[in-house]
């Protein structure tokens, strides 16, 4: 790995340079491909994801990390190719109807960018019908769901069933996350995997789309 | 001294009262009228009627419109009161909050800077407003930002609590709450992403923030404190599932200061004062004893909290409120699943005093029939010396 590559990732992995922006531009300026440094940018969002689950970084850190990746994303944008955005597949995410709590489903949404996807937020308080609308228009493979409040978790049910009355269920997974869901809610409403943070979510998905 | 406000008492200094307290969060218009067997203000159903809420979009946008809902709040505060005595809770958690603004008969923002949509629960009140996202996203949105409202709180708490205390006091002992925290109050208004990047890099900005809060927090204690009323609650969830969302040395760097300010403006006038945070706070526990907490509630345990480690750990120097899962515990449960809950709760917390029992939030699902049981139930198994206790309590 050349020394922007590794000064890219390490900014970025260890959350300590302030401007990672300027970097990207001095090492596109230098002629480095903007695809190499989304790869390093990748890598170090693994790296960062690590460290959340092995304690040593907390949610403000990964989200941060997530904001300066956006920032750094926006910079090398006109210089990547359509193949190089999204190129893991698409996946539909909101949080469920009756739901606010967008946290979670944010930082689910920038990991996934982060590793590849093509990620469609459809925000917060979302009805099935309009999950099932989003994976028409983009075909998308997969849908996760965020659901925090107990009194919610049956719209999960609402989506899975929407789903297999537009005939779309068999091509399309459903994960879940948020802080009421257990296994037995996946169980329940038919889902296919729960994922109990960011990082595994990203794991969940990228078995699904090998 | 009442005995409801001697047992209380008892329990935040952490001596054995007669028998454990028991207190609620009286934060939604649903369970108060349920348990005061009360109609819904009409002003939920207009909200929802197609019709009305027409006339009602024309009528928020007149300027005298604040004080309509300023007035429906305050109302609110005495409903609160007047179920929670109903249900012969011990303490209350009673809400003054004079800051919400209706956009129009679907939005709302707050006097902080929160956007929120305007929620009608199944029974047609009005419920906690749905946040959406926050106005102040810079340096310059905080300065542009327009604060009187902000400055008249004080007061506005001040005459609501002086009323309720007179009209309740002798019968509840009262935890005034009246603004969110300072965390609340810093992320919320500018969004998490947002209040992310600022924490670490743009801290004079967030520290700005955080001390004009502080400033305000510490007049808010002193409004409830001259209005007579004996605890107050600072509403922080600095916590979620997984356990605290900043590293708890960046949240002691940032706030730490200024929570021992607000704990020593409190102690300073006799005025309880308690921390509520959601989430899984287990590794804050030790922060909140040095920050100068009476109490901490709620002790979520669909988090994760071990409300009987906690117990081990602070249960010294910390009393201990809540832990009564409100997810299914109060919502759905059987009478002995409820009673089960609240004899496990006391078992883990209660020896020696120091615990109040409370449901670990509020919603508008939650069972008044599962509350009631869950007095009586703590009167059953409440009384000192306990009885029923695990071994290992
Ligand atoms: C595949 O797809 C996937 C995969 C993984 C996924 C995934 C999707 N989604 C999440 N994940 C996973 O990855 C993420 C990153 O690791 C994780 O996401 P989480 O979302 O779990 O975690 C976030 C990163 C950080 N966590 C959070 O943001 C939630 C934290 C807590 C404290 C919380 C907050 C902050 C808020 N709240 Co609310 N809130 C609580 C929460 C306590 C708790 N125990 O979690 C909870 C969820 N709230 C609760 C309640 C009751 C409420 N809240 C409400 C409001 C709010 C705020 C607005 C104040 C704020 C949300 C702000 C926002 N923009 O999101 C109200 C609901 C409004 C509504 N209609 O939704 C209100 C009803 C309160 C009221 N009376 O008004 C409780 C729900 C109880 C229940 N069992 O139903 C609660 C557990 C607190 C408690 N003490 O009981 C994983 O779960």
């Amino acid at each position: 790995m050349g020394e922007y590559m590794e000064r890219v990732k390490s900014a970025l992995a260890n959350l300590e340079d302030d401007d990672l922006a300027s970097l990207l531009r001095e090492a596109l300026e230098a002629g480095e491909e903007a695809a190499d440094l989304l790869a390093a940018m990748s890598e170090a969002m693994v790296e960062v994801g690590e460290r959340f689950e092995a304690g040593e970084y907390y949610l403000a850190d990964l989200v941060l990390a997530g904001e300066v990746m956006k920032d750094g994303v926006a910079v090398l944008e006109p210089h990547l190719s359509a193949g190089d955005k999204g190129a893991k597949g698409t996946v539909v995410i909101c949080t469920v109807k009756g739901d606010i709590h967008d946290i979670g489903k944010n930082l689910v949404g920038t990991m996934l960018s982060s590793a590849g996807f093509q990620v469609v937020d459809l925000g917060v308080d979302v009805p099935a019908d309009k999950v099932v609308e989003a994976v028409k228009a983009n075909s998308a493979r997969a849908v996760g769901l965020s659901v925090l409040l107990t009194t919610m978790v049956g719209s999960v049910g609402e989506v899975v069933d929407s789903l297999k009355e537009a005939g779309l269920r068999d091509g399309v997974k459903v994960a879940v996350g948020g802080a009421c869901v257990t296994d037995e809610v996946v169980e329940r409403y038919g889902a296919d995997a729960m994922g109990r943070d960011a990082v595994e979510a990203v794991r969940i998905f990228s078995g699904w789309m090998e | 001294m009442s005995d409801k406000h001697r047992r209380v008492l008892d329990a935040l200094e952490l001596r054995e009262p007669d028998r454990v307290p028991v207190m609620d969060l009286m934060n939604e218009f649903s369970t108060c009228n349920a348990i005061l067997e009360k109609k819904p203000n009409p002003l939920g159903k207009m909200l929802r009627d197609p019709r009305a809420s027409k006339l009602m979009d024309r009528l928020f946008a007149l300027p005298g419109s604040a004080q309509l809902t300023d007035r429906e709040m305050e109302r609110f505060t005495h409903l609160g009161a007047a179920a929670a005595v109903r249900m012969d809770y011990d303490a209350a958690w009673l809400s003054c909050f004079p800051v919400l603004r209706f956009r129009d008969s679907r939005t709302m923002t707050d006097i902080f800077g929160r956007l929120c949509d305007v929620s009608v629960d199944a029974a047609g009140n009005l419920a906690n407003p749905i946040y959406r996202e926050g106005l102040i996203k810079s340096p310059a949105d905080w300065n542009a930002w327009p604060k009187r409202d902000i400055l008249r709180l004080p007061e506005k708490v001040n005459r609501v609590f002086r009323e309720v205390q007179q009209a309740y006091g002798d019968r509840l002992f009262i935890f005034a709450f009246a603004n969110y925290g300072l965390f609340e109050n810093a992320w919320q208004p500018m969004g998490f992403e947002r209040f992310a990047v600022a924490a670490r890099k743009e801290k004079d900005f967030l520290r700005r923030v955080i001390r004009f809060y502080a400033d305000l927090h510490c007049m808010l204690v002193e409004a409830a404190a001259d209005a007579g009323v004996p605890g107050f609650i600072h509403t922080d969830d600095l916590a979620y599932k997984s356990g605290p969302m900043l590293s708890p040395r960046l949240i002691d760097e940032l706030f730490g200061e200024h929570y021992r300010r607000l704990t020593e403006t409190a102690r300073a006038l006799g005025v309880k004062i308690v921390m509520h945070s959601c989430g899984n706070t287990t590794s804050l526990l030790e922060h909140f004893v040095s920050w100068g907490f009476d109490a901490v509630h709620p002790l979520e345990p669909t988090a994760g909290v071990d409300l009987a480690a906690a117990k081990r750990e602070v249960g010294d120097r910390l009393c201990l409120i809540g832990n009564l899962d409100i997810t299914h515990v109060l919502v759905d449960a059987t009478r002995e699943e409820v009673f089960e809950a609240v004899r496990q709760a006391i078992s883990d917390a209660g020896k020696g005093g120091g615990f109040i029992l409370a449901p670990d939030h509020s919603h508008p699902d939650i069972s008044v029939q599962r509350l009631r049981w869950m007095v009586e139930a703590a009167r059953e198994y409440g009384a000192y010396p306990l009885k029923n206790q695990d071994m290992r309590g």
